[in-house]
């Protein structure tokens, strides 16, 4: 485990002096991604403007919302973003050279590259919480704030686990962006908007099948304070580390699988 | 003419190579539509009639808004930025055909192919399951066409800006996403210009982006009819007038560079 970590970290280091030989790419895609989260802050103020709440939200709670799914996936976007590429390396083969090494292929894979980027959305987060908190006036208990980083660490890893799935359907059919982007559709509403609004096939598809709301919905819940204690569902508000880590041991059993596959595949 | 429709007809046949790539693009589609539909039938739910459109037109003008971005978005600049850097663009400038117009047969053809694989399909799910309605009568149908044509012409064209600014100065890709979602705001794709607070009204509505989904979708829903549709027509294309002259130009500058350069 250790030996991994060690390995992980002086990979990473290096493609990191490789990213930085480009700084005019770096501060463009800082500019590009802040951009994106200030049009669709934008865009949620403005309808929250005109309609003064969605659905009993108002506007520091929507984008607390908004702020605390974006804390959890720049996790994910710094670490894990490049799983989106890896139908490249099984199509064109090129899989092979993290098989033919002695170390974990998993490690190799990751150790591959970081996505400054996660640094652009990680500092919109961590802003838009901050003021959400202060305009709120929310005083959270010692335990909500225990609490929050454990929720932003489950995102994180809900998000990893899930794209790392979609992107392993690639090793049976060469193709895999599409399902990825499919569960990125359902992120992108689920950020945006609090899933109260939608109707009940969503809820459970975002509850129990692709479980994204568990990024910010539930746990928003709980930590704005939304939260009634009678409601037969108020459980789900605390459900994010477990619905984590039953997500990393069934992708971790896929990824087990999918590798055993290309191996096989004598690919 | 001939080789016009010889460059659509490949578009098509790439699409087709593609065909699973499309159907999950419908599915994106049709959870987009879902969203935005639930988010202004909530919205209207709140405060019904609001900004003097009720809850079937607002709903109306949200799922058109996600139709239209599968198929009015064209691609050139991507095409350009990628034939430059591959060195490629010297054989497109070889071809018997002028290079604006070359890209503007391929944008057409992946237009025409996407409205009916995609655009056309999609709306039919939004008109069964969504409750989107058809424009209020046959000539704002037909005005709305009109627009919608001429809001794929504008789009082309500040795409097509940006890629010959992409030969002469940039690279895109790192600010494609800012780009886009500018476009969207200022466009009007999700939340439509009257609902914008004044001094951004103010800026989006001189501006061509409004001629992309905010004029089209309007039409549509009835919000502009009569003397206002005409105007806004008469908007759409004295901006296509200008980007068509400024294309020209700046494509000019591109093509200079790019035979100095040794193609």
């Amino acid at each position: 485990m250790m030996e991994a970590l060690r390995l992980y970290v002086r990979l990473v280091r290096l493609s990191m002096q490789a990213r930085l030989q480009y700084r005019a790419d770096f501060i463009m895609g800082m500019f590009n991604v802040i951009a994106l989260n200030a049009v669709n802050l934008g865009l949620i103020g403005i309808i929250v403007y005109r309609f003064v709440d969605l659905n009993g939200w108002i506007i520091w709670e929507l984008f607390f919302l908004y702020c605390l799914w974006l804390l959890g996936h720049s996790l994910y976007s710094l670490f894990f973003w490049h799983f989106w590429d890896m139908e490249d390396y099984i199509v064109q083969g090129t899989f092979d050279q993290f098989l033919l090494r002695p170390a974990s292929p998993f490690i190799q894979y990751l150790g591959r590259e970081v996505q400054y980027i996660g640094f652009a959305d990680m500092s919109v987060a961590i802003a838009g919480l901050i003021l959400a908190y202060t305009n709120l006036h929310l005083q959270w208990s010692a335990a909500q704030w225990l609490f929050f980083p454990v929720v932003i660490l489950s995102g994180t890893i809900i998000e990893t686990a899930l794209t790392l799935m979609t992107a392993c359907i690639a090793f049976w059919t060469g193709r895999s962006s599409m399902a990825t982007n499919l569960v990125m559709e359902f992120n992108v509403l689920v950020q945006h908007y609090p899933i109260d609004i939608f109707g009940l096939w969503f809820r459970v598809i975002v509850t129990g099948i692709i479980p994204v709301a568990f990024m910010n919905y539930y746990p928003a819940l709980m930590l704005l304070g939304k939260l009634d204690p009678r409601a037969p569902s108020a459980w789900l508000g605390y459900m994010s580390p477990i619905v984590a880590l039953i997500l990393s041991l069934i992708a971790s059993g896929v990824w087990r699988l999918a590798i055993r596959r290309y191996s096989s595949a004598g690919g | 003419m001939k080789i016009f429709w010889s460059f659509t007809r490949q578009a098509f046949q790439f699409i087709v190579a593609y065909r699973f790539d499309f159907f999950m693009e419908f599915v994106l589609a049709v959870v987009r539509m879902y969203g935005i539909y639930w988010v202004w039938r909530i919205l209207y739910t709140q405060k019904p009639g609001a900004f003097g459109v009720d809850l079937v037109q607002m709903t109306t003008y949200g799922v058109m808004g996600m139709a239209l971005e599968m198929f009015i978005w064209s691609r050139p600049q991507w095409y350009m930025a990628s034939q430059v850097k591959s060195g490629a663009i010297d054989t497109d400038l070889m071809k018997p055909l002028d290079f604006h117009l070359y890209m503007l047969a391929r944008s057409t053809g992946e237009m025409l192919i996407g409205a009916g694989v995609l655009g056309l399909p999609a709306l039919l799910v939004a008109y069964i399951f969504l409750g989107v309605q058809f424009p209020p009568d046959v000539l704002a149908g037909l005005l709305f066409v009109l627009s919608l044509v001429l809001g794929f012409l504008l789009l082309f064209h500040l795409n097509f800006l940006l890629g010959s600014l992409a030969i002469v100065a940039l690279d895109i890709r790192h600010i494609s996403w800012a780009y886009f979602s500018v476009v969207r705001f200022l466009g009007g794709q999700i939340v439509p210009l009257w609902l914008f607070p004044p001094f951004v009204a103010i800026i989006a509505e001189v501006l061509p982006f409004k001629g992309t989904y905010y004029i089209p979708i309007s039409i549509y829903i009835g919000r502009l009819a009569g003397a206002d549709a005409l105007n806004a027509l008469g908007f759409q294309a004295i901006w296509l007038v200008a980007l068509v002259a400024l294309s020209r130009v700046l494509w000019g500058m591109a093509h200079r560079r790019l035979v100095v350069q040794g193609g």
